[in-house]
């Protein structure tokens, strides 16, 4: 294994680069957020206290502990985290049930057809994701495409409620998401070796029984990095829940929204923020180390 | 012959414009080691996948112990298969691995534990059973799929170019393995080889394929001694082949005369082949004595390697021609470069060849 130590010199300077963006792009705001949580509010610009004070003579580090009490204590936050992690759970396991099959039909695919059909799983991404959502909200709505439809095929006498409930912030979740699940499963599987499904065959295996012996189990990784991609921005959504969803879809990322700037309590958002970090940060850390224990 | 346990009648497969097996009909006995040897595309892999049932023929039919298994896809075919990659399962064990066949065949688990430990103990896997295969050598591998296939006790083990990945004291050793093992459980073994001196070296009898087509059938030193054609010849070992003016045959024997040469030679003759048409006279290089003086076909040493075992000589024969020769290596060589020298061979070392 390549490790710091036992690096060239030119590959030590290669590494640099990236290190300073990560440093300054995601560790510094970090860190700053993580400041801010740890200040108390106060009437102003910016409109927290800053955390260290120097008089000339003494430094003083003000470090308050309240905003975080103040989270944990109040039990409509813990409400709107147990809400985030059930629509990012659900909408996680959606996407993984429709992009699966996707995706293995597409590496099933003759070669020249896949690259046009990875394609355009990823069209959508030349557009904005305001106007995709939109998009949505015109379709889902009472007079929208969806609802003219089913009532011109007789299906139904009078519209569907689907805009401003749970259900649409689940079409649109699936829906924005579903390529970064596709993608890190499809690279998965078109790599495959068509081999150990011959293997399989050849020692007694159907079709279904050898995908479920052999691909399934090998595209685990694939899953995992899909499933990791989808669930942990949608954890903090915030475009589609706040456009599609109604009052029944309160998730955290429209908690801090508010927070910021209809309360412009700076502190508190940022305390929510970093639990919402930790939240995220200490499962997929366990989740890590299990896998790379598992793959010696 | 034994009766036949495995036939092929007529099969053939192309793809497109592309003809990778023409109308082969072989029979295979029951307990056999057979070789399928050629170049690599002349469509002796595309002929094991048909027998495996990885490709369906174009035309033709399988027969395995009496039953037509042309239609049967390969799970259902009382065949396994020693892929070329070894095509080891990587999530699972060696153990998972070598009883995968079982279990998809629901055997109780008294029964799969019990053929799990033999094969295990046959080719010497015990102390392996828990690793993963990235954590074993190639030879290692080589067993394990050997043991997958073998453990599920097919009727006909295909085994698809088994020893190419080995290197070469590793495939000499594990030649005998497995030719030690066809023998104690008895079983057939089909082999893919490009590999001339594998073939020869495993086999009972050995079928030479080019360009979709056999060639020519039969026991390694039947297909060695008496090849039907330059191609069979030139493909195992290496001979001199001399172009014959006339023939005449008398007994199975041939009198000859070689163009450019002086004198007539003997010949043996295949049954059954005629004296009339293009005709070649080979001789293998080990079968050609060289002397200083004498009878025999003069000409000049115009080069000598030296192989450990033995020495090859180039001789350069006075009408142009040239002859290879072969010593065992038995200490001192009284022969040189430049050296006047004269070559001859016993009657029945010389062989006629088709086209």
């Amino acid at each position: 294994m390549v490790t710091l130590k036992t690096m060239g010199q030119s590959q030590r300077l290669l590494i640099i680069p990236p290190f300073l963006w990560l440093g300054v792009m995601f560790l510094l705001p970090t860190l700053l957020v993580l400041a801010i949580a740890l200040s108390s509010t106060r009437v102003g610009m910016p409109p927290y206290e800053p955390l260290f004070t120097w008089d000339g003579a003494m430094l003083s580090i003000n470090l308050n502990f309240e905003n975080f009490q103040f989270v944990l204590r109040d039990g409509l936050y813990a409400h709107v985290y147990l809400t985030s992690l059930k629509v990012a759970a659900i909408s996680t396991l959606l996407t993984l049930m429709i992009a699966y099959p996707l995706a293995y039909g597409i590496s099933c695919c003759k070669r020249p057809w896949r690259s046009g059909l990875v394609f355009l799983v990823i069209v959508p991404f030349w557009s904005s994701l305001l106007i995709r959502v939109y998009a949505w909200m015109a379709i889902l709505s009472n007079d929208g495409l969806l609802n003219s439809l089913l009532l011109g095929l007789g299906l139904i006498d009078r519209p569907l409620q689907i805009l401003n409930t749970q259900t649409a912030v689940y079409i649109g979740i699936v829906y924005t998401y579903l390529p970064f699940m596709v993608l890190p499963i499809y690279s998965n599987l078109a790599d495959r070796d068509r081999s150990l499904i011959e293997a399989a065959r050849d020692l007694g295996c159907g079709r279904f029984s050898s995908f479920w012996r052999v691909t399934f189990p090998l595209s685990l990784s694939g899953i995992v990095a899909g499933c990791a991609l989808v669930f942990i921005p949608v954890v903090g959504e915030f475009v589609v829940p706040d456009l599609l969803g109604g009052a029944d879809t309160q998730m955290i990322g429209r908690t801090i929204w508010v927070e910021f700037f209809n309360n412009r309590d700076w502190p508190v958002a940022a305390s929510v923020t970093v639990l919402l970090v930790l939240l995220l940060v200490i499962p997929i850390t366990l989740l890590q180390s299990r896998l790379s224990k598992m793959r010696v | 012959m034994q009766t036949s346990f495995l036939t092929l009648d007529g099969l053939s497969k192309t793809y497109g414009n592309f003809i990778a097996v023409s109308g082969i009909s072989l029979d295979v006995g029951k307990g056999e080691f057979f070789s399928l040897l050629g170049p690599s595309g002349c469509g002796k892999s595309t002929l094991l996948r048909t027998i495996a049932g990885f490709e369906i023929p174009t035309a033709g039919s399988v027969l395995l112990d009496g039953a037509d298994v042309t239609a049967l896809p390969p799970e259902k075919r009382p065949t396994n298969m020693m892929f070329q990659s070894y095509a080891l399962f990587p999530h699972l064990s060696v153990a998972k691995n070598i009883v995968f066949g079982l279990i998809q065949d629901r055997l109780p688990k008294a029964e799969i534990a019990v053929r799990l430990s033999d094969v295990a103990d046959k080719l010497q896997l015990g102390a392996l059973l828990e690793r993963k295969p990235s954590q074993l050598s190639g030879g290692q591998r080589q067993r394990v799929a050997l043991a997958r296939a073998l453990v599920k006790r097919p009727k006909v083990l295909l085994l698809d170019e088994p020893l190419g990945a080995l290197d070469k004291n590793l495939r000499a050793e594990t030649q005998d393995e497995l030719v030690r093992l066809q023998k104690e459980l008895g079983l057939t073994f089909i082999i893919v080889t490009h590999d001339q001196h594998e073939a020869m070296t495993v086999s009972s009898r050995i079928a030479i394929m080019q360009s979709g087509r056999v060639l020519q059938v039969g026991s390694p030193e039947t297909v060695y001694e008496a090849p039907i054609s330059r191609y069979v010849a030139k493909f195992l070992g290496e001979t001199n082949i001399f172009e014959v003016a006339t023939a005449s045959s008398d007994h199975g024997l041939a009198t000859v005369v070689l163009s450019g040469f002086d004198g007539t030679y003997r010949a043996r003759l295949p049954f059954g082949m005629s004296t009339e048409g293009p005709l070649w006279l080979a001789v293998r290089p080990e079968r050609v004595e060289l002397a200083r003086r004498g009878e025999g076909v003069p000409g000049v040493v115009q080069g000598i390697t030296y192989t450990g075992s033995q020495r090859r000589y180039r001789i350069g024969l006075s009408m142009g021609a040239t002859l290879d020769a072969v010593r065992v290596n038995s200490g001192g060589d009284d022969v040189q470069i430049g050296d006047a020298v004269v070559a001859r061979w016993a009657d029945e070392a010389a062989h006629l060849l088709a086209e």
